[in-house]
């Protein structure tokens, strides 16, 4: 790992000022250290969120959730706010990558990583979740179907600081499941039946999770997505099998909200 | 018989409470004074020739002491190999696979010599690669190596060292070819005229990593005149040969020595970073230095052998074997390391523990531009059983017989000789069968599940060459050293050896203390593999441990001047005539006197009497899995796996039940989950994120193993070993039990989700309602 | 090279030190403070065999910046047991023969540690479900799982009065 200058700031006037001076903020660091480990980032200065008491907890705000950036895994699937409220999250933050990844990482710091696999990502979607980016001299609230734009990549300008995630609270039925044979998730599935329709994010299978919306969950094609989302071969499978695992996982998750309670 | 007191028990581990505190130390845990780190620069080409190392930007970091090539090595001897010395310690004139050792940096801290790696520029000269077997063997591929290394000043065997060099055939039939190997005997092709039915079997077994969690790594220091290397090595004693012959030491000049090893089954048998460390030390004036590879440069330094084998059977009605014909190729990568062996391993046992009265089998193992392959767990069985059984179970098949039945009327009898030459089957394998399917059962069907049951059999050549050798001491308090060659590799050797001392001496197994490998102050052990620790360096303790007592013996003669009559010891008591008796502390301290002493007992195994004959010990496997398989993802759930552990004497029956379950399930991983997928030049997966060895969540739900105790052995109490037989039938049985529950015969491993679910689409293609159809499989990567 | 003064206390004992940004906890552990308990296998998060508790959360120190580490609680596997004997997890390790090599259980210790305090008495799935990151090449799991039952038993049977020896 090469050298680098830590900054651990306690306020996040503070923290905005050392990313305009360049600086990359990091909490748990459990995607980012690796990645450094591995010489695939090497940032100049890092800015330690754990300091800032403001970035921390899971709080309800005008029919809105709101987790701050410090909001580990293992906080959110455990917080009876999400669980009623936004029970896809709860879900996919219990069962991703490890024990240890779930207590140390942050939500936050996985959508800013933007790995193609990540559960969390499937879930907000799912979830229309928006999030807080604010900067030393502007702040802004973003979709994170817009903050997401490709694999590894997200609208986050570098002096940009992910203060919060933002989920809209409704009355919704939703399900979330994922098939995952190795230490990634093959594809992972997020649906929520709402009020304004059925929307569906298949995640992990592509470079990018695909959102597809039906006026009900009776209208849901599985084989219309699985033919219709983005798919990257890996030593998962190739093409077709994918697709096929989409298709059923698709359905799997559908006869899941079908039987499941309203969350 | 007298009652055992603790042979038969299953005493907790001597070696738990240090590994559930933290206080085990393992080589990777070892400083000493003075002590600098090293990392290697690594070859980003597969084969090309080196014009020049630039070292002066490394060399200028600060605190970085040298950096040593294959070039720098002059006045030693640069290779070494316990079969072929074609391993450059660090590449010599050219690379042959991406990751081969090129040079390494020495610096006073670990992350310095990590920051000045990529500093070190090496200029190359791209020269064509061999990816695979059959790039390898074109008429016009390029060749790896030009030399036939037969100019090795010592290919024979150094005096009181490596044993374990067999002589290689040196082939003609294409220079990429490192080793051929055949066997064989009666006419097969006679015999193939004569078949009532005629079976052949193809299969691909992929390369594995044995992921050994502690990665390769070693200590080496001179100290006057001596070099120190503390290592993972499975067999110190071979690498301190190599070693010997690098420096042109004396064996009594090198010290190797091995701590507790976190985990080898076969990876860490032979040299593998002792050479790199030690050339470290030398150029920088013997200072020790460390060297520790990560997982990526473990799979770069050792993976297994993939295998494509082919065979032919041929069987009467009844189901009876009438000839086998086998040709197995190994992908033994850039360098031979183990593979010679593993091949003539795979040769031996491909055909199973049956009554063949024609075979043939030809085999051979051939150089690529990819990491060097050599020992794992079972080495040549599994690979070789794969083909085999899959072969028999498709012969059943087709012949209307019971998968059982064919084996019943095959498998060879106790006193039958398997191969000629060799020792006499000394197991009932027809028993041990019959107690695998008993105790198997199918289970009941999840809804919409697919499900299968197979089984398999095997008898290795297990116990490798019998030498061995310990020393008991018995001290003057009366408490026990045990001093051997042998590894606790996790097998539990310090325990099991503790148990046989203190059953032969009558005492506590507090008061047994084992030390075992290290090549200056324990004693000489060939090797710690092969399953051979219990039944051979456990026959040198127990000797020793009867050379103790007749020396006691003596020597109470010695202190009972009068004593006329016998004298002997029972229950840690030596009892003389007249009813008197004496501790053993009271027998050594009164034969030596104030001040106290040791009483030696020596006891020694070698190839002679009862032990003439090879192998040592028939090494039983019986496996049999019941599995689930979800139609629509190809996933394999493992419900049942039965093992039977026919070891003659189960000294300790938990850790018996440990290594059957242990390596039943690195069987289970290599079938369904591992293998090394090279993409170009590189390993795609050389990492524990996507190699993918089993987890808790994998772990079969029920789990049995049957042990078999009928005293056969030749070691110890009738003990034989255990270690690898619950690992070879493993792929053969998942892949029979897979056919079974999908209709179609997988030819190619492992069986992960998606290569199931391309079975399962090709039996509905195919319309097979059950197996029969053999699918050839272009399957996933 | 860049450094950090860190002041935090390991297995109760305060540690005040200059650690290089770059440091991981794990290299920090071992060879900065000689705890050579905790294992590094993979590198990479995904074996366990480096867990250490950091303000009683389990974390993999392969994976994070020893500076991380100031102001907080660290515990290695060297600081569970204590001078009354080895913790029940530890006992049932031994007891079970929930090891063979060794070089996991640490990591494996402080796991089925972490998961006892929070739920003391876990089905075998939940068990399951919280070692999914641990990897062991030896046992084949089963005797792992057998020890943190036996453990919850133990741990139990102490709580509600039964005295455990």
């Amino acid at each position: 790992m090469a050298d680098f200058e830590l900054r651990r700031p306690t306020s996040v006037a503070e923290a905005v000022e050392h990313l305009a001076e360049g600086g990359l903020p990091y909490c748990g660091g459990t995607e980012l250290i690796p990645v450094m480990q591995l010489g695939l980032m090497a940032p100049d200065i890092l800015v330690d969120l754990k300091r800032i008491e403001p970035l921390g907890g899971i709080r309800e705000d005008a029919a809105e959730i709101v987790l701050g950036a410090r909001v580990t895994h293992d906080e959110t699937a455990a917080s009876p706010l999400v669980r009623r409220h936004a029970r896809v999250l709860a879900e996919a933050t219990s069962r991703l990558g490890n024990a240890r990844v779930r207590a140390t990482g942050t939500l936050a710091g996985n959508i800013c990583f933007a790995e193609p696999r990540s559960d969390v990502l499937t879930a907000l979607l799912a979830l229309e979740a928006r999030v807080d980016l604010r900067s030393a001299t502007d702040s802004r609230t973003v979709d994170v179907a817009d903050f997401v734009e490709g694999p590894f990549a997200t609208v986050r300008q570098e002096e940009e600081l992910l203060e919060a995630i933002r989920i809209p609270v409704r009355a919704s039925r939703s399900s979330y499941i994922r098939f995952q044979p190795g230490e990634y998730p093959t594809v992972t599935v997020a649906a929520v039946q709402g009020d304004g329709g059925c929307r569906v994010v298949v995640g992990a299978v592509g470079e990018i999770p695909g959102v597809f919306t039906f006026p009900s969950a009776e209208d849901v094609d599985a084989a219309e997505i699985a033919a219709q989302v983005d798919v990257t071969e890996d030593l998962g499978g190739r093409e077709d099998y994918k697709r096929h695992v989409t298709e059923v996982f698709v359905r799997r998750a559908m006869a899941q909200l079908a039987e499941g309670s309203a969350a | 018989m007298t009652e055992r007191r603790i042979v038969g028990r299953s005493v907790p581990r001597t070696d738990a409470v240090a590994k559930v505190t933290g206080a085990a130390v393992y080589a990777v845990d070892v400083v000493m004074p003075d002590m600098l780190h090293a990392k290697v620069v690594r070859s980003d080409r597969a084969h090309a020739r080196i014009r020049g190392v630039a070292k002066d930007a490394a060399l200028a970091v600060p605190g970085v002491l040298a950096v040593v090539t294959g070039g720098d090595l002059t006045g030693l001897f640069p290779r070494f190999g316990h079969i072929v010395a074609d391993h450059a310690i660090l590449a010599i004139d050219k690379v042959r696979y991406y990751g081969e050792p090129v040079a390494l940096v020495i610096a006073t801290d670990p992350l310095i010599a990590r920051d000045a790696v990529p500093l070190v520029e090496v200029d190359y000269e791209e020269l064509p690669a061999v990816m695979d077997v059959s790039a390898a063997l074109a008429a016009d591929a390029p060749v790896l190596h030009e030399d036939d290394y037969s100019d090795v000043p010592d290919a024979d065997t150094p005096p009181g060292g490596n044993m374990s060099r067999t002589p290689v055939k040196v082939t003609s039939s294409h220079p990429n070819v490192a080793h051929e190997s055949q066997k064989g005997w009666g006419d097969v092709d006679v015999a193939f005229t004569d078949a009532h039915r005629i079976v052949e079997t193809t299969v691909h077994h992929p390369m594995l990593y044995a992921y050994a969690m502690e990665p390769y790594n070693a200590v080496a220091r001179f100290v006057e005149g001596t070099l120190e290397v503390v290592s993972t090595a499975q067999h110190p004693f071979m690498v301190a040969s190599d070693l010997a012959r690098v420096f042109s030491l004396p064996l009594s000049h090198v010290r190797v020595s091995v701590p507790y090893v976190g985990g080898g089954y076969g990876s860490k048998s032979y040299t593998k970073v002792e050479p790199l460390t030690a050339v470290g030390s030398w150029a920088v004036g013997g200072r020790p230095v460390k060297l520790v590879l990560d997982v990526e440069e473990a799979i770069y330094t050792t993976r297994a052998d993939s295998a494509d084998i082919v065979v032919r059977s041929a069987f009467a009605a009844d189901g009876s074997i009438l000839a086998r014909d086998f040709e197995i190729t190994l992908d033994t990568g850039a360098y031979a390391d183990n593979s010679p062996l593993v091949l003539d391993k795979a040769v031996n046992r491909c055909f199973g523990p049956y009554r063949i009265p024609n075979l043939r089998v030809r085999g051979k193992a051939v150089y690529t531009s990819t990491s060097p392959a050599s020992s794992y767990r079972g080495f040549g069985a599994f690979q070789g059983n794969l083909a085999g059984e899959t072969n028999i179970d498709q012969a059943a098949e087709q012949l209307g017989i019971d998968p059982a039945e064919i084996r019943r009327r095959n498998l060879v009898h106790r006193g039958e000789r398997l191969i000629p030459g060799n020792r006499a089957m000394d197991a009932d394998l027809v028993d041990d069968l019959d107690l695998l399917v008993a105790e198997l059962d199918a289970g009941s069907s999840g809804e919409g599940r697919l499900r299968g049951t197979g089984f398999g059999c095997a008898a290795t050549d297990a116990g490798a060459v019998p030498s061995s050798t310990a020393l008991v001491k018995l001290l003057s308090d009366g408490s026990v050293l045990v001093l051997t060659g042998s590894s606790e590799l996790g097998q539990g050797s310090r325990t099991v050896l503790a148990q046989i001392a203190a059953e032969e001496l009558g005492v506590g197994m507090e008061r047994v203390r084992v030390l075992q490998s290290d090549t200056a102050t324990t004693v000489f052990e060939r090797t710690t593999g092969a399953s051979r620790t219990t039944t051979l360096s456990g026959l040198a303790v127990q000797r020793a441990c009867r050379d103790v007592i007749e020396r006691v013996c003596l020597a109470a003669r010695d202190v009972w001047t009068d004593a006329a009559g016998p004298i002997e010891v029972r229950d840690g008591t030596v009892h003389g005539p007249g009813g008197r008796s004496m501790s053993l502390a009271e027998a050594v301290q009164g034969w030596f006197g104030p001040g106290g002493g040791e009483i030696l007992g020596q006891g020694v195994v070698r190839r002679t009497g009862e032990l003439a004959e090879l192998p040592p010990f028939w090494e039983i496997g019986m496996v049999g899995v019941s599995l689930e398989i979800d139609p629509d993802t190809g996933v394999i759930e493992v419900d049942q796996l039965v093992t039977v552990a026919d070891v003659g004497c189960a000294i300790n029956p938990t850790l018996v039940e440990g290594q059957d379950l242990g390596a039943a399930t690195q069987g289970l991983g290599g079938t369904i989950t591992e293998h090394l997928v090279y993409d170009g030049i590189q390993i795609a997966n050389a990492n524990m994120v996507e190699y993918r060895v089993p987890r808790i969540t994998d772990r079969p739900r029920r789990f049995r193993s049957l042990i078999v105790e009928r005293a056969d052995g030749p070691g110890p109490y009738g003990a034989k070993g255990v270690g690898e037989g619950a690992r070879n039938p493993v792929p053969g049985a998942v892949a029979a039990a897979v056919a079974r529950a999908v209709g179609v015969w997988p030819d190619t491993l492992p069986l992960n989700p998606e290569r199931v679910w391309r079975l399962i689409q090709r039996a509905k293609s195919t319309g097979t309602a059950s197996p029969g159809s053999h699918g050839s499989d272009s399957g996933p990567q | 090279m860049s450094e950090t003064l860190v002041r935090t206390t390991v297995n109760g004992r305060p540690v005040e030190a200059r650690i290089p940004n770059r440091m991981l906890l794990v290299e920090f552990l071992r060879d900065r403070l000689g705890l050579t308990g905790t294992k590094v296998s993979c590198g990479m998060q995904v074996c366990g065999a480096c867990t250490v508790f950091v303000d009683e959360r389990p974390v993999s120190s392969c994976g994070v910046l020893a500076c991380d580490i100031d102001g907080a609680d660290v515990v290695t596997v060297e600081g569970l047991a204590t001078d009354d004997g080895l913790t029940p997890v530890q006992q049932a390790f031994v007891d079970c023969s929930a090891l063979q090599c060794g070089f996991c259980t640490p990591g494996f210790v402080m796991m089925c540690t972490a998961l006892l305090r929070k739920t003391p008495n876990p089905t075998e799935e939940q068990v399951a479900h919280h070692l999914e990151g641990n990897l062991c090449r030896c046992t084949g799991y089963e005797p792992i799982v057998e020890a943190v039952m036996h453990a919850a038993e133990s741990m139990s049977s102490a709580e509600s009065g039964t005295r455990h020896d």
